[in-house]
């Protein structure tokens, strides 16, 4: 019996030591752009959540939508209102594997993480390149993709089309730390 | 004692699978860990729901102005063609301070009147906890400019001004519909003839629903509480529909009163809907930016 019950911590050690391999922040930024020759909009948000489980080189990003500032009240109002639909999406979300990682290697590594993207509503198989530092205590993120808004059925009126392009670049950076 | 070798290899074949699946549930419930509350925005359109305030405010840095007709009664017919050859004219700039607080000033034609006003949203519905309400209170000071009667009474120029003092208590009950309750207490210095009260207290009502993200139905009920002395004013009714294009809102609605100002709609309303007595107007709202926000 006794046997058993060292079998069963053994195997709840498992669970805890990978607990030990993971990364995480609340306080991830994710900025974007739409450039358009009439006007450049930009917002950013520095409420974003990540974490990353270098044993098994799962990585997941989540953002609430209405986290997302903009220099002006208006634009922002826009954003939630009419294309993001943020109370009935309230979160945008990248959910995926890092491939060619060396989680034992110093300096600045080029990777890809390739997963589900998700936001209003559309989810979207996507590979996104960018790069993973190992920090003293955790790693750092860098990011950049770009999003064509129709991908993720959000609807620019003609009215305004001029204003708002139709891919947006979206840049992310976060900070992770042992979990 | 024979099986234990293959129950140890079952256990670590299962443990090798769970383990990708471990991580997986770990990484979900870090992003279900409550994060706190989240703010409720968009509970209106604009800074009114119709002729009231909404919870609304311009945000900091931000010029909201707007302009605003009510037109003659509808009833008129053809000869007014149904009011529109009388238009009465409200005028108004909102500049907020910050995000929840904003100042304005406005000129309406309706007694000449000319009016400086604060609006502060001092609670903020939130999501998740803390408040299901969100709380604003709004202060305006009204000027009437009309001449003063020959009729040998003595005026002053502080009898030309009235106060309104409300608390708009509003609720997004759902993205599509938003409610608010509006008491008001109405001061003015001089009342126009002996049978009517310097104070009046009103308990309004106003709601929202969105037809789709650009057009939503709106509409305001203003009940006015005993006084001590009977008027013959009745109560205020708006119906209308925002409309949003993008820098513009534009609000169509009927409404039994005519002006256009706080003291106006909400104490002094002598048509009604009952007798056809009602008129047309819009809001429109147009915004700019001329602060920094940040």
């Amino acid at each position: 019996m006794s046997y058993r019950a060292f079998l069963f911590f053994l195997v709840m050690g498992c669970g805890f030591g990978a607990k030990a391999q993971q990364f995480a922040t609340r306080s991830a930024h994710i900025a974007f752009l739409s450039e358009t020759p009439l006007e450049d909009i930009q917002a950013e948000s520095h409420e974003a959540s990540s974490i990353f489980d270098a044993a098994t080189g799962q990585i997941a990003f989540q953002v609430p939508i209405l986290s997302f500032h903009f220099p002006k009240a208006l634009m922002e109002e826009h954003f939630n209102e009419n294309y993001m639909e943020s109370e009935q999406f309230p979160k945008a979300s990248f959910r995926g594997t890092v491939s060619g990682l060396d989680t034992g290697a110093q300096g600045e590594q080029e990777v890809t993480a390739k997963g589900v993207l998700e936001m209003h509503g559309v989810a979207l198989e996507r590979e996104v390149k960018g790069t993973m530092t190992r920090s003293e205590t955790g790693w750092s993120i860098v990011a950049a993709f770009s999003v064509p808004c129709t991908d993720h059925d959000i609807d620019i009126p003609k009215v305004v089309s001029e204003n708002i392009a139709e891919i947006i670049e979206v840049t992310l950076s976060a900070n992770l730390e042992p979990r | 004692m024979m099986r234990s070798p293959w129950l140890v290899a079952l256990l670590c074949a299962g443990a090798s699978l769970v383990h990708p699946l471990f991580g997986q549930d770990d990484l979900m419930g870090f992003f279900d860990e409550p994060t706190g509350p989240q703010l409720v925005t968009s509970v209106f359109k604009a800074g009114r729901i119709i002729n009231v305030q909404s919870p609304e405010t311009s945000g900091k840095g931000e010029m909201n102005f707007i302009i605003a007709h009510r037109f003659g009664r509808i009833s008129d017919g053809w000869y007014d063609l149904f009011g529109l050859d009388n238009a009465q004219m409200r005028m108004g700039l909102d500049y907020g301070i910050t995000d929840q607080l904003q100042v304005g000033i406005a000129r309406s034609g309706f007694g000449k009147t000319l009016e400086a006003n604060a609006k502060w949203r001092f609670v903020e519905q939130q999501m998740g906890g803390g408040s299901p309400v969100s709380l604003t209170a709004y202060s305006v000071l009204m000027r009437d400019g009309l001449r003063f009667p020959v009729d040998g009474l003595e005026r002053k120029g502080v009898h030309r001004l009235s106060f309104v003092n409300q608390v708009v208590v509003a609720r997004k009950c759902s993205p599509d519909v938003s409610v608010a309750l509006i008491p008001s207490l109405v001061h003015r210095n001089l009342v126009d003839r002996a049978d009517r009260a310097n104070d009046v207290a009103t308990l309004g009502a106003g709601f929202r629903y969105k037809l789709n993200n650009r057009l939503s139905v709106n509409g305001e009920y203003h009940y006015l509480l005993p006084r001590p002395i009977e008027d013959d004013y009745v109560n205020s009714l708006s119906l209308g529909l925002d409309i949003e294009t993008g820098g513009h809102v534009f609000q169509l609605h009927i409404t039994n009163s005519r002006g256009m100002f706080e003291r106006a709609f909400l104490s002094e309303t002598s048509s009604s809907w009952q007798d056809g007595d009602l008129y047309f107007g819009f809001n429109i709202n147009r915004v700019f930016q001329v602060g920094q926000r940040r």
